[in-house]
């Protein structure tokens, strides 16, 4: 494997890697967006070593979209915080365009996080003092983008998720679905090339989620971003393209 | 990540540290041989200098080390210590204990490890600068969304700053409209004609506030208990941390402005009496003191000089009797000097040269004694002194002597507490008598003469009252037998706090050698040492309350980041760097510090003028001052404000690079 010096991943041209990825029941041959390779992660509680993940390899091609299925706590939202780079792995690497993230240091990680990857957590984890319309701009403001841009920025990818008229209600003041509808609009208002998804519909009604799975499979038609959606929801899963299951640590096609 | 031990930021730190000492050294052999700054000035100037030298390293080598830089930073500190004791084992400073007059051995360790422990933790603290601004990698100074959110978690919007004024200003002013309305109505003093309306309208706010505090708790009272707000622990803390930062730094302000008060009232009262500096001769009397008279009155800074003798007596009359340090003076260019002439509460200066003036019935005390005298008894003085010689003019000498005699006696000016102990008045004959008489066939026999009294000065030092008094210089010159030579030059500066410098000018006017000059600072050395230093050990106690408060703002921050820690993590997700988690601590501790030490000053400098204005009544038999004195100074005022704020920062730093090091996961795994 080859050792690429860290840079900017944003600068850099994608180099296409895609010949040392196992084949995959992806579409189209386009150029591989995020490998996971050889992926370990362990936990200590105590004296006892945990390990959830155990070599977990699998990768995600540009544009595509795929969903997560394994049972409660085999450690999907911890392999999910691990390619998307918010928990370094014990052991493995993950790539991103071919870069390795794990020797990036702290602050090319950090830009890298706000321009190519977008998070939804299950909870929504909005900032509960803040408007729907300042929650969605944050990723912005963090990019230091002026906060007129940010606000124009927000309205538009607000009103993308169906949200434009409830742009100065606070976290508090909005329903489960528009809260994470909110939290949709956070992940994307600075067009990533990755969306994260930690079970987005996982405490929402059958309705709701229904209409959320439809805004992402949507948005990853319109916008080509790829996705990889964790979800407990069998019927939900069914229907995306590619299919992924967590199991004994170990990603599995299927 | 663990960063490398990086062997360049040692390196620096090593430099670094070595400008810093020698920065030191060098200023204060420069200055202290070039200036005109006192000893102490120069102190704290090269220590201020070696400080932000320290400062500096920590700040560099922060960024050459991409990290916090302490372990480069501590390795260094460790060396320094190596080569302080080193260095210090060569200068052999002098030891702080009264035994011995070098420092021993142990006490260097001890001043060579205080000396690594304080550049290792100012230069850390100047790292923390370098950190914030994301000396780990690139530098950032947009604080955008760091202060937007901040404010946020501090619940600060304009409405609350508002509020936050409005009580900082309509408090004070209440109490002032209260003080001023008092003064006016009830007292009768002439007050100006806006600070009535003013003050009635700080009232007016004042009211303002309290309805609206009464109806928010009205309305929060009628809401039913589901739909009551709930306020955050840590909103309430914020309040509290605010309030003690205030607190500390109203207390130290109040503190330092009644003791530059004293310090001040002492300082007026000694130079009212004393002059500026005093010049002699390093031995034996002055005789060519009309050649160098002029040349010293044509120094530029120097308004006045006045020749004097000086000689220590005791003064008698009837069976009273006391010590006294007498002083022949020039009466017409004494007022050059000292403030003489104003401190005349009966009689005339200048009667000391022509003794036919002086009456003989006893001359009325001026008309404004009473209030020269602040609240000091003066009825029951003037009982003993002036009305006793009008009822009983037989009990003094003064009234056995024909006219042609009695006119030919000398004149002498006493204090008031002499002239109430010796129970003489304006016109009564004393006896001064010196040890150092004539040898007599027994041995030395005291000599004396008669004088009679000129006038009564009151200057407000008792001391002085009680042992001052002055002749001419010829009955003084011919009293001590000195010839035409005199003790020496009372001079007066331009500028009191240069008499230093000026003192320096003079003697190089004059050839310095066989010429000394001492100013007021040498003259009432123990004195003013001894009110320094209590200022001093003051202000560091009391600095220990704002240090307390803002223990209160590091309390307040940790629970707000144990508060957030999701918050943190969600950032940490979004792409928000460190330094980035770190400012938004930062700027919410500093928002506490600078809200609470501005309130802070607000209410000093509303308590001290209020002091100032309408007075607080002392003892004047214990105190010999009749108010508490206060006086506001703008810089001991901004070095309280910078103090107060350096700690909030300090306080801030821990919880701060806590947050910061939060990794994104931490908040996210909880649910």
């Amino acid at each position: 494997m080859s050792e690429l010096p860290p840079s900017d991943p944003v600068a850099q041209p994608a180099i296409p890697v895609a010949t040392l990825v196992p084949e995959t029941a992806a579409p189209a041959q386009a150029p591989m967006l995020l490998e996971a390779r050889d992926v370990h992660k362990s936990y200590w509680l105590g004296d006892k070593e945990i390990h959830v993940l155990r070599g977990a390899t699998f990768g995600v091609r540009k544009g595509e979209m795929a969903s997560l299925v394994g049972p409660s706590g085999v450690g999907k939202s911890t392999f999910l915080h691990v390619i998307g780079t918010l928990d370094p792995p014990t052991q493995g690497q993950v790539l991103f365009e071919g870069q390795d993230t794990g020797a990036m240091p702290e602050e090319t990680l950090s830009r890298f996080r706000n321009r190519q990857i977008g998070f939804v957590f299950q909870f929504h984890h909005l900032l509960p003092e803040f408007t729907a319309l300042e929650n969605a701009a944050m990723p912005a403001l963090i990019q230091r983008l002026p906060v007129a841009e940010a606000h124009k920025r927000a309205k538009e990818v607000l009103e993308l998720v169906g949200l434009g008229h409830r742009m100065d209600h606070r976290p508090g003041e909005l329903s489960g679905g528009e809260q994470q509808r909110v939290a949709l609009a956070r992940a994307l208002i600075l067009k990533p090339k990755l969306l994260l998804a930690d079970e987005p519909t996982g405490n929402l009604d059958e309705a709701t989620s229904e209409g959320i799975h439809q805004l992402l499979v949507q948005l990853n038609q319109q916008l080509g971003i790829a996705a990889l959606v964790v979800t407990h929801n069998p019927r939900l899963a069914e229907r995306m393209p590619r299919r992924l299951r967590l199991a004994d640590g170990l990603v599995v096609d299927g | 990540m663990k960063k490398p031990f990086r062997t360049a930021a040692l390196l620096l730190a090593l430099v670094l540290y070595a400008i810093a000492f020698a920065s030191q050294l060098v200023l204060r052999r420069f200055l202290s041989v070039h200036g005109l700054l006192s000893a102490d000035e120069v102190l704290i100037v090269s220590f201020v200098a070696q400080t932000l030298v320290m400062f500096v390293t920590g700040f560099a080598v922060t960024f050459v080390a991409r990290s916090s830089g302490w372990r480069e930073l501590g390795a260094a500190s460790l060396l320094m210590v190596g080569v302080a004791f080193a260095a210090l084992k060569k200068i052999e400073p002098p030891s702080f204990s009264p035994d011995h007059y070098l420092a021993r051995t142990d006490e260097l360790v001890v001043w060579a490890l205080l000396v690594g422990l304080a550049g290792f933790l100012l230069a850390l603290w100047g790292g923390s600068f370098a950190l914030i601004i994301g000396a780990s990698e690139s530098v950032e100074l947009k604080s955008g969304y760091e202060a937007g959110i901040a404010r946020t978690h501090l619940r600060l919007d304009r409405s609350m700053l508002l509020r936050l004024a409005w009580i900082g200003l309509s408090i004070p002013g209440t109490f002032f409209g209260v003080g001023i309305v008092f003064d006016r109505f009830s007292n009768g003093h002439q007050v100006p004609l806006w600070s009535l309306p003013a003050s009635a309208l700080s009232f007016l706010a004042f009211l303002a506030l309290l309805g609206d505090w009464i109806r928010s708790r009205v309305r929060e009272a009628r809401l039913k208990p589901g739909q009551k707000r709930k306020r955050p622990a840590t909103q309430v803390m914020t309040f509290i941390s605010i309030a003690g930062v205030a607190v500390g730094v109203w207390a130290l302000t109040v503190v330092l402005a009644v003791m530059s008060g004293f310090e001040l009232d002492l300082k007026k009262k000694i130079l009212g009496t004393t002059a500026h500096a005093m010049l002699q001769r390093f031995t034996g009397d002055m005789t060519e003191w009309r050649t160098i008279a002029p040349k010293i009155r044509a120094v530029p800074g120097v308004v006045g000089a006045s020749p004097f003798v000086f000689g220590e007596v005791m003064i008698s009359h009837r069976d009273a009797l006391t010590g006294s340090e007498i002083k022949g003076i020039e009466p017409s260019t004494v007022g050059q000097v000292s403030e003489l002439p104003k401190q005349v509460i009966a009689g005339e200066v200048a009667w000391i040269d022509d003794p036919s003036q002086i009456p003989r019935l006893p001359a009325k005390p001026h008309a404004a004694l009473s209030s020269d005298l602040q609240d000091q008894d003066p009825d029951q003085y003037l009982e003993d002194t002036y009305e006793r010689r009008k009822r009983h003019p037989e009990e003094d000498t003064a009234s056995k002597i024909d006219d042609d005699a009695l006119f030919k006696i000398p004149g002498i000016c006493i204090g008031k507490e002499m002239s109430h102990a010796l129970r003489v008045w304006v016109g009564d004959v004393v006896s001064v008598i010196t040890p150092l008489g004539d040898m007599g066939p027994t041995g030395p026999v005291p000599r004396g003469k008669n004088f009679r009294v000129a006038c009564i000065l009151y200057s407000g030092m008792y001391e002085y009252d009680m042992k001052f008094a002055y002749i001419g210089i010829p009955e003084a010159q011919s009293f001590f037998r000195t010839k035409d030579a005199i003790t020496g030059f009372e001079l007066k500066y331009d500028d009191v706090d240069a008499a230093r410098g000026l003192g320096h000018r003079v003697l190089d006017a004059l050839g310095n050698f066989p010429y000394r000059m001492r100013d007021w600072t040498d003259l009432n050395r123990n004195l003013f040492s001894a009110l320094k230093l209590e200022k001093v050990a003051m202000g560091i106690i009391l600095t220990f309350i704002v240090l307390v408060a803002c223990f209160n703002i590091l309390s307040t921050l940790i629970m707000l980041v144990l508060e957030k820690t999701k918050e943190i993590s969600i950032l940490k997700s979004m792409g928000a760097r460190d330094a980035s988690v770190m400012k938004i601590f930062v700027f919410e501790g500093m928002t506490i510090g600078f809200i609470g030490t501005a309130m802070g000053i607000l209410m000093g400098l509303a308590s001290c003028s209020f002091v100032e204005r309408f007075g607080l009544k002392l003892d004047a038999d214990v105190y010999y001052i009749s108010s508490l004195p206060v006086i506001v100074e703008p810089g001991q005022f901004a070095v309280v404000a910078l103090i107060s704020l350096c700690l909030a920062y300090l306080a801030t730093l821990y919880p701060a690079i806590k947050a910061a090091q939060l990794s994104p996961v931490d908040g996210l795994r909880e649910d």
